[in-house]
């Protein structure tokens, strides 16, 4: 069986900076969504408990060869990756269909795993879309995955309850954050992952065509505006005095 | 629990700085296995440089690199500001030769730079692997036969330490002696945004032309150390180097950041800086005890390289380390592919390291200065001699409401017998480098 | 903009990244520690400070990582060693 985990290239959040309100991404490394390193770990157990083979899909701009070797490093057995640096900012519905495209060429899927959110724009879309364009059951805010046989037990997380809950594979599962403490892979792990499989797909080769016209287009992304009041005080008191002035203290 | 990996790399390289890289392209040029270990987020991450690169040195070691390298302005402009607490005199030079190609030295930010000369190197065919610490080096018979990393053993031919100024990697090895304050000093440093043409306007630049500028005196409260100005594409790194044992002893006791706080304010330093914005702070060690103070360079199975080995110098009007860092990491490089074809990785194999060096500008220049550190730590140089030049112009460009002294009986007011047997006595100082 | 910053602020521009433990501490009873004193003096990110013990302490976020302290107050004083890989302070420009 083939446990698939979907994983997308974002820039790392902690190091944009922000300008005029608005986010610096020039020059800022790319990393793995912080959810899909937990859908990776999670792949990764359950290929450990199982024997299963572990494939990552990806699909954007040709750093993503690049990006996703740390999550062959980390023990995914095998990467198909959609590469085209037109697929930069893409929609949530191009993305998933992407996926879904890609996902078809593999055979015997069982499981595939999506993190709740991506690490950038969290739309939280791709897992359904894709399940819906594969006809797959899906669950998600997934806290905890067991394989069975032909089936799994998945336990989903809400807010003051769990649900246990059995599905028939193949199925996709989107997790939550706190499923796992992703591990990080040794230093021969990550020399070894440069020689691990790699399948490129082009556009073509998925007879998926990029839409012209974008559905939803950002008019703007601003970081939210601070007012500092900059008061300087001299002392303990005053500034006791200037918190209670502003009705910070002493309500 | 360790992990024993099969893999012996010819080398492994401790960390992803100017000699680490260096060494690194240079090995795998050569078709060698190479392995660098970097402990920042990408190469560059923990590396910080006042701001220039001198490139004659080194121009032939790499000769495909320069072309594209993303350095920011080349210096055409040399300025020293001597600093009083409320004047200073600024000297600005302007060589024809410094604005003519091949260009002597470049402002550089080591974030940018360092991030693509890594690329270089793995392009030549060198691994580099990041966010990986070394934790110790595996001995084995009194032999570095590889470091340990994240818990796992990574072997090699020959350890080349490049980890920097405090290299953990060089004394795990017993090469280094305890290192005394005395012997470094702290840069700390800003670099500030301002629009491309803000700063050529400013400054009086043309095109990629760029500027120097370094402040002695007050700037330092009279500490042994300086101040620096360089100008890069789009910002300004602007910082302070400072004696570890002067900011510890000298008089006024002040804070570090204090130093930078109170540069930035003084008006002649302020307006260059005006509109401008604070987008990064840095700081970072120093070695400038030079070739007296130096540690082994090499042992059985290891090289030491840049920083690691105390190749950086201050003479004065010019701070150096990078070119020492990427020049002795070529020649490790070197020593290393020499002795790999005698297979001879202990001290006798790469004895050939140190010879390189002795034989090219790095320990010539060393033995050459090695009196600089002694020589210019020398308080009046940067509190006494600041002070006398400050007042002497001030009384030079004074038109008074009365009648303005003579020039000669001015200047001597200020230069008594004395003071000259004392400025003698100061060059006889400076004739030691 | 102004020119002079605070230092928590100016720190705050830099990109810092989580570590699992804190890669300098005191050592046990060298909290007064002459060569310790000085380490406020120096720290070129002002992380160290004396409290109304005439203790020194210190706070490690926001540490540039430069290696001043070590070299002030030497091994005896202080367990100092890099953060793990990947963490601590990140240099875009350097």
């Amino acid at each position: 069986m083939n446990i698939i985990v979907a994983m997308k290239q974002v820039p790392d959040l902690q190091q944009v900076r922000i300008r005029n309100r608005e986010p610096v991404i020039e020059g800022v490394p790319y990393t793995l969504g912080i959810i899909d390193k937990n859908a990776l770990e999670a792949g990764i157990q359950l290929k450990e408990a199982t024997g299963s083979n572990l494939i990552v899909v990806s699909a954007g701009n040709e750093e993503v060869e690049e990006t996703i070797k740390e999550a062959l490093a980390a023990g995914a057995d095998e990467a198909y990756l959609v590469l085209d640096d037109k697929l930069d900012g893409m929609e949530s519905s191009l993305t998933a269909s992407l996926l879904a495209a890609t996902i078809k060429k593999i055979e015997e899927v069982g499981l595939v795993i999506f993190g709740e959110g991506s690490g950038d724009n969290y739309s939280g879309q791709v897992g359904s879309r894709v399940a819906e364009i594969l006809d797959l059951p899906q669950v998600g805010y997934v806290s905890k995955i067991e394989l069975d046989g032909t089936t799994a037990k998945i336990t989903r997380s809400l807010e003051d309850c769990e649900e246990l809950l059995e599905v028939q594979l193949p199925m996709v599962v989107t997790v939550l954050g706190d499923i796992n403490e992703p591990r990080i892979p040794s230093v021969s792990q990550i020399l070894k992952a440069g020689r691990k499989p790699k399948e490129i797909l082009e556009l073509d080769d998925l007879d998926i065509e990029i839409p012209k016209d974008k559905k939803i287009s950002t008019l703007s992304n601003l970081a939210p505006e601070t007012d500092r009041k900059r008061v300087a005080v001299k002392s303990v008191s005053d500034l006791i005095t200037a918190l209670q002035a502003e009705g910070f203290v002493g309500r | 629990m360790v992990e024993e990996t099969v893999e012996i790399f010819d080398a492994i390289i401790v960390g992803a700085g100017l000699a680490g890289l260096a060494a690194a392209y240079t090995l795998a040029a050569e078709g060698l296995e190479v392995l660098v270990l970097e402990r920042g987020d990408y190469p560059g991450a923990k590396n910080v440089t006042g701001g220039r690169i001198y490139l004659n040195p080194v121009r032939e070691m790499f000769p495909e690199l320069w072309k594209k390298a993303p350095l920011e302005r080349y210096i055409a402009h040399e300025e020293v500001c001597i600093m009083d607490k409320e004047r200073s005199i600024n000297v600005r030079y302007d060589g024809m030769e410094l604005g003519m190609e091949p260009y002597q030295s470049y402002s550089v930010l080591r974030g940018k730079f360092d991030k693509w000369f890594a690329k270089q190197a793995e392009r030549k065919g060198a691994m580099i692997v990041a966010k990986s610490r070394v934790d110790d080096v595996i001995m084995e018979n009194g032999q570095v036969v590889g470091v340990i990393a994240g818990g796992e053993e990574l072997r090699a031919n020959v350890v080349i330490a490049c980890d920097g100024v405090l290299s953990f990697t060089a004394e795990k090895a017993g090469l280094r002696k305890g290192a005394q304050a005395k012997n470094f000093a702290v840069g700390f440093k800003e670099i500030i945004e301002l629009p491309r043409q803000v700063i050529e306007d400013r400054f009086n630049l043309e095109g990629d032309e760029g500027l120097a500028r370094l402040y002695m005196g007050d700037v330092t409260k009279g500490k042994f150390g300086g101040g620096f100005l360089y100008t890069n594409k789009e910002s300004i790194s602007l910082g302070i180097v400072v004696g570890i044992k002067d900011l510890m002893e000298e008089e006024p006791r002040i804070e570090a950041p204090q130093l930078l706080d109170d540069f930035k304010q003084r008006p002649e330093v302020a307006r260059l800086l005006k509109g401008g914005e604070t987008v990064e702070y840095s700081a970072h060690v120093i070695p400038e005890g030079g070739y007296k103070v130096m540690d082994k360079l090499y042992g059985d199975g290891i090289l030491v390289a840049g920083d690691a080995a105390g190749f950086s110098m201050n003479i004065g009007v010019t701070v150096r380390g990078m070119e020492y860092a990427m020049a002795s990491g070529y020649f490790a490089a070197q020593a290393v592919i020499q002795a790999k074809e005698k297979n001879d990785f202990t001290r006798a194999g790469l004895a050939t390291y140190e010879t390189l060096l002795k034989n090219s500008f790095v320990l010539k220049d060393f033995i050459n200065f090695k009196e600089s550190l002694e020589v210019l730590e020398y308080p009046p140089l940067f509190k006494h001699y600041p002070e006398l030049a400050g007042n002497i112009m001030k009384d030079l460009y004074e038109v008074p409401a009365g009648p303005k002294a003579r020039l000669y009986p001015t200047i001597k007011k200020y230069i008594s017998m004395g003071e000259m047997w004392a400025m003698v006595q100061v060059g006889r100082r400076m004739m030691k480098i | 903009m102004s020119n002079v910053m605070g230092l928590k602020a100016k720190l705050g521009l830099d990109v810092f990244k989580e570590d699992k433990e804190f890669h300098i501490r005191i050592k046990a009873g060298k909290e007064k520690d002459i060569r310790l004193k000085n380490t406020v003096l120096v720290c070129p990110a002002g992380l160290y400070s004396e409290n109304d013990n005439g203790e020194i302490i210190i706070g490690v976020d926001g540490c540039l990582e430069c290696g001043t302290c070590l070299l002030v107050c030497g091994p005896e004083v202080l367990e100092w060693h890099y953060p793990s890989g990947g963490a601590g302070v990140q240099f875009r420009f350097g």
